[in-house]
C-alpha cells in the first residue's frame, strides 16, 4: 500500500506528466517544452545506441512526432520518462535490427535475441571520429557499443538517461531483478574492455 | 559472502544492498584484497562512462521537430505572428469561420442588390421575360456599374475603336456613341 502512495506522490510530482497532460488538451507552448527539455538526452541516447549521427537524429525526431501523435491516447499511468524511452527504445531496436537485415554479416545474435560479444575494438576510429571526440571517449563509445542490446540499453538508460531500475524493467519487459543482472554482466563486459584505461591510471 | 559472489560485490559497489548485505560485503573486503580491488574496479567504470557527456543535436533539429509536427507552418506563423502561439491550435477552426464569414458577407450584398433590382426590371420588361437584359438605370446600381454596361459594346471593340481616327477628333470626355 505505501508503494502504490509513493508512486503516486513521484507521479504527482512528475513536471514532464504536467506538461504532457497540457499537450494533450493542445497547449503547444508544453510540446515546445518538453522539445526543449528532451532534445539533448534523446538524441544523445539515440547517438549511444547507434553509431550513425545523423539516423540518431532521425530516430530522435520521429520520437518527438510519435509524442506528438499519441498525445489523444496518452495515460499518466507511468512516469513521462518511461513513456518516452520505451518510445525511443523500440525505434532504436528496429533501426539496429532493419541494419542487420540488410547487413546479416554485421549482427551476432544468439539463440537467446542477444547479441554475442563483439571484439573489443571491431574497427579504429576515423581521423572525423577523432576530431569530434577523444580516443578515450572513443573507446568508452565502442565498448558500450558493443554490448549485447538489452545490456546496452540498461546502461545507456541508467548511466546517462538516469532511469531507475524499475523503470527500465518496465521498458524493456522484465523484471527488475533481470535488470539487475544485465547491468551486472554489462559491467563485467565493461571491466574488461575498458582495462586499458583504468590499468592506466588514468581515471 | 564468498569471493565467487560477483553480483552482490557489484550491487555493494553501486548502492544497491540492504543494510544487512551492505555490512556483510563489507566485512568480506575487509579481509579479500582480490574483492576489494574489484570492487574499486566497478567504481572507477563507473566514473570512466561519464566522460561520454552528453551530445548536442545539430543547429536544425529543433526546426525539423517543429515541421514534422506541424508540416505547413502556416498556423503557426499566422498566430504566432500576433503573439498567441497558444492558440495555433485553434487555427484550423478560425479560418474556417473567416472562409464562412465572408461567404455570408458576399451573398448577403448579392442579394441587396437584386432585391433592389427587381422592381425596375420588372417594370421595364413586362411582356418580354426571355428578352436581353435592358442597360441598368441609375436606379438598378452603382453609377460605374451603369456606364460599363453602356460602354460594353464599346470595349468589345476597344481595338478597332482605337485606330478609328474620327474618335481622335472627338473632344475630350465625350466618349457617348449613338448607335
Amino acid at each position: 500500500m505505501s508503494s502504490v502512495i509513493k508512486n503516486v506522490a513521484s507521479i504527482a510530482m512528475d513536471q514532464d506528466l504536467d506538461l504532457m497532460l497540457r499537450v494533450r488538451a493542445g497547449d503547444s507552448a508544453s510540446f515546445e517544452e518538453l522539445l526543449r527539455r528532451y532534445r539533448v538526452p534523446l538524441v544523445s541516447y539515440f547517438r549511444r545506441m547507434l553509431r550513425d549521427p545523423a539516423l540518431a537524429e532521425d530516430l530522435a525526431q520521429e520520437a518527438f512526432l510519435r509524442v506528438y501523435k499519441a498525445r489523444a491516447r496518452y495515460r499518466p499511468d507511468a512516469r513521462f520518462t518511461t513513456w518516452l524511452y520505451r518510445i525511443a527504445t523500440n525505434l532504436a531496436l528496429n533501426a539496429i535490427r532493419d541494419r542487420k537485415e540488410i547487413s546479416p554479416a554485421g549482427g551476432n545474435e544468439s539463440s537467446d535475441g542477444e547479441a554475442e560479444l563483439l571484439p573489443v575494438v571491431d574497427s579504429k576510429p576515423t581521423v572525423e571520429q577523432l576530431l569530434i571526440e577523444s580516443h578515450r571517449v572513443w573507446l568508452i563509445r565502442d565498448a558500450i557499443q558493443a554490448l549485447p542490446e538489452n545490456q546496452r540499453i540498461a546502461v545507456i538508460l541508467h548511466k546517462y538517461q538516469e532511469l531507475d531500475y524499475g523503470q527500465i524493467a518496465k521498458i524493456l519487459g522484465v523484471s527488475v531483478s533481470a535488470v539487475k543482472s544485465l547491468f551486472f554482466r554489462a559491467y563485467e563486459s565493461l571491466r574488461v574492455r575498458l582495462e586499458p584505461l583504468l590499468k592506466g591510471g588514468l581515471i | 559472502m564468498s569471493c565467487t559472489e560477483r553480483e552482490k560485490l557489484f550491487g555493494y559497489a553501486q548502492r544497491l544492498l540492504e543494510p544487512r548485505e551492505e555490512h556483510e560485503v563489507r566485512a568480506h573486503l575487509e579481509s579479500c584484497p582480490t574483492c576489494r580491488a574489484a570492487a574499486e574496479e566497478y567504481r572507477k567504470v563507473d566514473t570512466l562512462l561519464e566522460e561520454w557527456t552528453p551530445l548536442e543535436p545539430s543547429p536544425s533539429f529543433d526546426a525539423r521537430v517543429r515541421e514534422a509536427v506541424e508540416p505547413s507552418g502556416a498556423s503557426r506563423s499566422l498566430l504566432g505572428l500576433f503573439g498567441f502561439p497558444g492558440l495555433r491550435w485553434m487555427a484550423p477552426a478560425l479560418v474556417t469561420v473567416l472562409v464562412v464569414v465572408a461567404f455570408v458577407a458576399v451573398l448577403h450584398v448579392r442579394h441587396g442588390r437584386r432585391a433592389a433590382h427587381a422592381p425596375a426590371q420588372a417594370s421595364s420588361m413586362p411582356a418580354a421575360p426571355d428578352a436581353p437584359s435592358a442597360p441598368p438605370t441609375e436606379t438598378m446600381g452603382g453609377e460605374e456599374e451603369v456606364k460599363l454596361y453602356q460602354n460594353l459594346f464599346m470595349l468589345e471593340d476597344y481595338d478597332l475603336l482605337a485606330e478609328f481616327d474620327l474618335l481622335s477628333e472627338l473632344p475630350k470626355g465625350e466618349t457617348k456613341v449613338d448607335n
